[in-house]
């Protein structure tokens, strides 16, 4: 990236936070409806340090969604794109599933698993975890059967074929399904948090908007704005650890 | 001859090490089933060349790849060096392609190393068993490159390296050339003839160009079409080592007439 164009990334934020400020000031918008940043640095330094906490809630519901999300996907996409048969059953099923707006289910999961962490959890794991087995699944299925039997005769066990061998091979599908799911699961939690909770940044969002505190309700959405950020972070890094793997499996 | 391997002369053509016993493979089951190999015996000398032609679909891979250990017999049985096969064996048994299938993200090194990566040889040893093997195919200034940068016929040579790393009797190979141009699959099995009187050890080459049979082999198995039986063996008197000259005399050419008379027989 130029020189330049870092500059003007810096600068287009910095340019729309001061034009908010400026017309909250000029009272051209809407205190109660549109907030303004110093309201939200105000909303910030009254709290006490509350909206820390609820982050923190969120921050470890959405690991742990995303850690059991991301497992189970990649093993049952993986598992069922080796075999062209079940690949077959599975698809049309996890594309279905994709689709289904899935909010219906979570009064269910509330009688299931009550109003704290776990049922957030579920509902995040849920949220993503379709998408990433879809996408393994078909990451598994586009591989060559060549590569196994070669693995096969040089002396590879069964496990060793699947993550020494298949798994790698399937990595650029798995890590867009990767992107595609935790953002997914980062969306299902909040929302899930907003719906019915007791703690956590959507419920923080919803508590202090039924207040009319906007300062407050618009710290919250820059929280979970940069939770979203750090999911993406996240998934970079893992990204870059594997780039050159991606970067030679994929097709020339 | 590598002086190290003495032996391997000694006891050239007088060690069974390849023992197929009415052999047959059928695909399927009930009214599409497939016979495609039917009643197979044979055996296979320590240190042959033995190449193996048919007309197309008569069975010369399903055949390689029950000698692998990569499908199992529909009835009879395969022994390598005296002990019945019942699945892959990378000790005894190299297997090539005709798709080099390298690891994508693995560089040719790694690539050579993988079959040692497998069974959990630290790198070093790794390293030092699979760096001269790279450079016996010719390619030890090219260890660093990624599959994708290696022409078709380095990625092949990379194949030879990754099997001969395992120190196998017997390779076995499966149409290895066939998807090279002209010119590199000539220069390699001329090649390749350098390398196994080098190494030693014993080779089954499946193709269906009959100047590349007479041309590599001690002995040229030529199979009916499907189901497939092999309706003759034909030794190859021709002096070794083998040069280009020879496809041109009188000999080799008589060879290949039979060759091709049996085949076109075997397809009526």
């Amino acid at each position: 990236m130029s020189r330049r164009l870092r500059i003007v990334r810096l600068i287009l934020p910095m340019l729309f936070v001061g034009m908010w400020e400026l017309a909250f000031r000029l009272e051209l918008l809407s205190p109660i409806i549109f907030g303004s940043p110093s309201l939200i640095w105000m909303a910030a330094m009254k709290d006490g340090g509350s909206f820390l906490l609820a982050f923190r809630i969120t921050i470890f519901e959405i690991a742990t969604a995303a850690a059991i999300a991301w497992t189970l996907g990649i093993v049952v996409g993986a598992f069922a794109g080796s075999s062209p048969i079940l690949a077959r059953l599975s698809a049309p099923i996890l594309s279905a599933l994709i689709s289904v707006p899935l909010v219906i289910l979570y009064p269910v999961l509330i009688v299931w698993l009550g109003l704290g962490p776990p049922s957030k959890i579920a509902f995040g794991v849920l949220s993503g975890i379709f998408a990433i087995a879809l996408n393994a699944l078909v990451g598994v299925k586009g591989i060559n059967r060549g590569y196994a039997t070669m693995a096969a005769a040089v002396g590879a066990g069964k496990w060793q074929i699947i993550f020494k061998v298949m798994l790698p091979l399937a990595l650029p599908a798995i890590m867009s399904g990767l992107r595609l799911g935790t953002a997914l699961i980062v969306i299902g939690v909040v929302f899930s948090e907003m719906l019915g909770s007791t703690d956590g940044i959507g419920f923080w969002i919803s508590y202090h908007r039924s207040l009319f505190n906007t300062g407050h309700v618009y710290l919250g959405i820059m929280l979970a704005l940069l939770i979203a950020g750090l999911a993406n972070l996240g998934l970079s890094l893992v990204e870059r650890s594997y780039s050159p793997r991606i970067d030679q499996a994929l097709p020339k | 001859m590598d002086a190290s391997r003495p032996s391997v002369a000694a006891s050239r053509g007088t060690v069974t090490v390849i023992a197929v016993e009415h052999l047959t493979k059928i695909y399927g089951a009930g009214k599409h089933a497939l016979s495609a190999l039917a009643d197979i015996t044979f055996t296979v000398q320590e240190g042959q060349f033995i190449t193996i032609v048919g007309p197309s679909g008569c069975g010369k891979s399903t055949l390689l790849q029950v000698l692998a250990g990569l499908l199992p017999p529909s009835q009879g049985r395969v022994s390598i060096d005296g002990a019945v096969l019942s699945g892959p064996c990378p000790d005894k048994i190299g297997v090539m392609f005709q798709d080099a299938w390298l690891l994508p993200w693995k560089t040719a090194i790694e690539n050579v190393e993988f079959p040692l990566m497998l069974r959990r040889i630290p790198r070093p040893e790794r390293r030092s068993r699979a760096m001269p093997l790279l450079h016996l195919v010719g390619l030890g200034s090219f260890a660093e490159r990624y599959p994708d940068e290696l022409s078709g016929g380095m990625r092949q040579r990379v194949a030879i390296a990754r099997c001969l790393v395992q120190q196998p009797k017997v390779l076995l190979m499966d149409e290895p050339f066939a998807a090279l141009d002209e010119q590199t699959r000539t220069r390699m099995g001329s090649e390749l003839l350098q390398i196994w009187e080098k190494t030693g050890g014993t080779v089954v080459f499946v193709t269906h160009g009959l100047t590349e049979a007479i041309y590599l082999a001690d002995e040229v198995f030529v199979m009916s079409a499907r189901p497939g039986r092999i309706i003759r063996r034909l030794r190859i008197d021709l002096p070794r080592p083998r040069t280009f000259d020879m496809i041109g005399t009188d000999a080799f050419g008589r060879l290949r007439n039979e060759i091709w008379d049996l085949i076109a027989d075997g397809h009526a």
